[in-house]
């Protein structure tokens, strides 16, 4: 494999990627690509981007042995890369920061952002207090309801929340109500999206500011194990907590790479967030990449238990990988990740958000009495608080009793 | 090769109306359209159901969920043209789709499918830096791309887009998305004006345009050739409680009145 170099300089991933935006957007994502391409030679906005990491999240994040699930699986030597200890719990504060401190750098006065699970909207809402800045969450009305306390804690953290009240009222909708206000708003706002999907520059920028998460943990893994990992395991929604751990071992060619969808109630059936299991390539959000859609490239609705997942696109990075083979990707169900969620719980003492126990399952699954004298590093990229009540509620425990 | 109608679009004072195709439902669709059609307005420009149109506003949006909610399919919306462009006339028919939808039906068939009946088509998440492929099979086929210029597309930018653009050249009036903010005439004429000293194509504005007093005062304040009405349209039959009788008498009287 020759030296990965992705993407090209228009925002192409091979053939993903791009920029499919009205022409309204297309003046200020230039705008905005020619503005990260300066800061990335910007010492000073590096050293205060690192400073923020150690200081204001806590970084370096941990790389746990997970001992006792290890020891369950009879398999792999686990690690857990934790970036669900991360100050506001996930690792979507990494990316928050650096959008922010560019905003800043542009003269933008006004924040948005779109979220599912919440945690982005979070990490929004914290860099915004952290800077001073208006912070506006657009998240859609079912999420709302199943994500109550990180709804309370943007509430909490002066953010305003908009509900999405159009199509499936998740982060699908969410996404096209923020790129709607974005086009209204062009002059001051500046739109942090949280994922590594959307029109070029953002699954570049994204990646990046995430790939702090990757870079530690081959540090960490190289100074416990002596040798790299022999395979990498995260879960993918619009895939930036995955990019971020796999975008520095891509040139290892001996690391295996696995990134995992939510199938929802399975990816043969209508109620799935498998984009690249059962998605074909299509432009959802200013991006060319999988997606779910009929045969007439209508975007269906996707179905996650984990809001964070819940989405019919992927970005255009892993649609790449994908394709050319550098990472294999595998669906779980709902089912699954609960259980991996109750597992983790009792073994690790770890609570793990739902996005990172559809990982964990298929790690269970398919490394279990397999692979032994391995190394696994496995993104926790988010903490389970914000999932309790969606928990209790599908494993049937009344959580206000 | 038959003739192209935009080419020979009226000088001054032209008038385009957007209709999503198979809104509500597709019967009552094609009453819409004929509608509009016995006007003879200078340009039909036919909305293609998209489930996730960014670029549109709510109203647009729920017209194009209403649509889709029948399950219309693409090649119905393109029967749909088709049949009205039987009694087209001098009147200039224009698609306005995503791309999704395009590449999804297959471009070279879709293509095949508007030639002779569809004069120009606007792609709105195309931008100009992906448009090489699809604009050469256009030009073949004598259809013309049309492009958006928005208050924020600079000079420079302006003048690559518009480098042997035909048809006419669609100014978003608003920094908005359709059918949303005010107008802001001196700016729409400032960019108006610069427009035309780059092409010799009318220039119409569209985006936020609701009444006849918006379309006269258009007219009055700026150079702009003509105006563009949509989300206005399709506000009405909201307005009218999705009564389609009501809604097609107020569809003929609305647009007597903006036809100036």
């Amino acid at each position: 494999m020759k030296t990965y170099k992705q993407p090209s300089t228009v925002g192409r991933f091979g053939e993903f990627g791009g920029m499919y935006v009205s022409e309204t957007l297309m003046p200020l994502l230039l705008n905005l690509d020619k503005s990260y391409k300066k800061i990335q030679k910007d010492k000073k906005f590096k050293k205060e981007l690192n400073d923020l990491f150690k200081n204001y999240v806590g970084r370096p994040s941990s790389l746990h042995y997970a001992k006792n699930l290890s020891k369950y699986i009879n398999g792999p030597k686990v690690y857990f890369k934790r970036d669900e200890l991360n100050h506001t719990g996930a690792h979507k504060i990494n990316n928050c920061l650096g959008q922010i401190l560019l905003a800043k750098k542009m003269g933008k006065t006004r924040i948005i952002a779109e979220t599912g699970a919440g945690q982005h909207g979070v990490a929004t809402a914290t860099v915004c207090a952290l800077f001073g800045l208006p912070c506006y969450i657009y998240m859609g009305s079912k999420d709302i309801e199943r994500q109550k306390p990180n709804v309370f804690r943007m509430k909490l953290l002066g953010a305003t929340i908009i509900p999405v009240e159009s199509g499936s009222k998740s982060l699908k909708d969410a996404m096209n109500e923020a790129l709607r206000d974005w086009i209204k708003n062009v002059r001051d706002t500046f739109y942090i999206i949280g994922s590594t999907a959307g029109p070029h520059p953002y699954p570049k920028m994204v990646r990046d500011f995430q790939s702090v998460i990757g870079k530690e943990a081959r540090e960490q893994i190289l100074k416990v194990e002596k040798k790299l990992p022999d395979y990498l395991i995260a879960c993918v929604g619009g895939g930036s907590n995955a990019m971020g751990l796999f975008y520095p071992f891509l040139n290892d060619k001996k690391v295996k790479i696995i990134g995992v969808e939510a199938a929802g109630r399975g990816a043969k059936t209508e109620e799935t967030a498998a984009t690249m299991t059962s998605g074909t390539p299509g432009i959802l959000h200013g991006s060319y990449s999988y997606v779910l859609q009929d045969n007439d490239g209508q975007i269906k609705e996707a179905h996650s238990i984990s809001a964070g997942l819940d989405y019919p696109g992927v970005g255009p990075e892993h649609s790449h990988l994908k394709d050319i083979k550098r990472v294999k990707y595998f669906g779980v169900t709902d089912k699954e990740a609960l259980e991996a969620f109750q597992t983790c719980s009792k073994l690790e003492g770890i609570i793990p958000a739902l996005e990172p126990s559809h990982a964990l399952a298929y790690l269970m699954k398919a490394f279990k009495n397999k692979h032994k004298n391995k190394v696994v590093i496995l993104n926790m990229c988010g903490r389970g608080d914000k999932d309790l009540f969606t928990a209790a509620k599908a494993i049937g425990f009344d959580a206000d009793e | 090769m038959q003739m192209n109608n935009l080419d020979t679009l009226p000088k001054k004072k032209i008038l385009s109306l957007f209709m999503t195709c198979g809104f509500p439902t597709l019967s009552q669709s094609k009453k819409i359209f004929n509608e509009m059609l016995s006007h003879q307005p200078d340009v039909i420009e036919f909305g293609l159901p998209f489930s996730d149109p960014m670029a549109d506003g709510p109203i647009i949006q729920e017209a194009n969920k209403l649509a889709l909610s029948s399950n219309l399919s693409t090649q119905q919306s393109l029967n749909l043209i088709k049949e009205l462009s039987k009694s087209k006339n001098n009147t200039s028919f224009v698609i306005m789709c995503y791309l999704n939808t395009v590449r999804k039906f297959g471009v070279d068939k879709f293509i095949k499918s508007i030639k002779n009946i569809v004069d120009g088509i606007i792609i709105v998440d195309l931008p100009f830096e992906e448009e090489s492929e699809i604009k050469k099979s256009l030009s073949k086929n004598n259809i013309h791309l049309i492009k958006l210029i928005s208050p924020m597309t600079d000079k420079k930018r302006a003048q690559k887009l518009l480098k042997g653009s035909k048809g006419f050249i669609y100014y978003i009036s608003a920094t908005g998305i359709t059918g949303s903010n005010k107008l802001d005439y001196k700016e729409i004429n400032k960019n108006v004006k610069s427009l035309k000293k780059m092409s010799k194509i009318p220039v119409l504005v569209g985006f936020g345009i609701k009444s006849k007093k918006d379309v006269l005062e258009i007219s009055k304040k700026t150079n702009a050739d003509g105006v563009i009405i949509g989300s206005a349209l399709i506000q009405k039959y909201f307005d009218l409680k999705m009564d389609i009788n009501k809604y097609l008498i107020d569809l003929r009287k609305f647009i007597t009145e903006v036809k100036v």
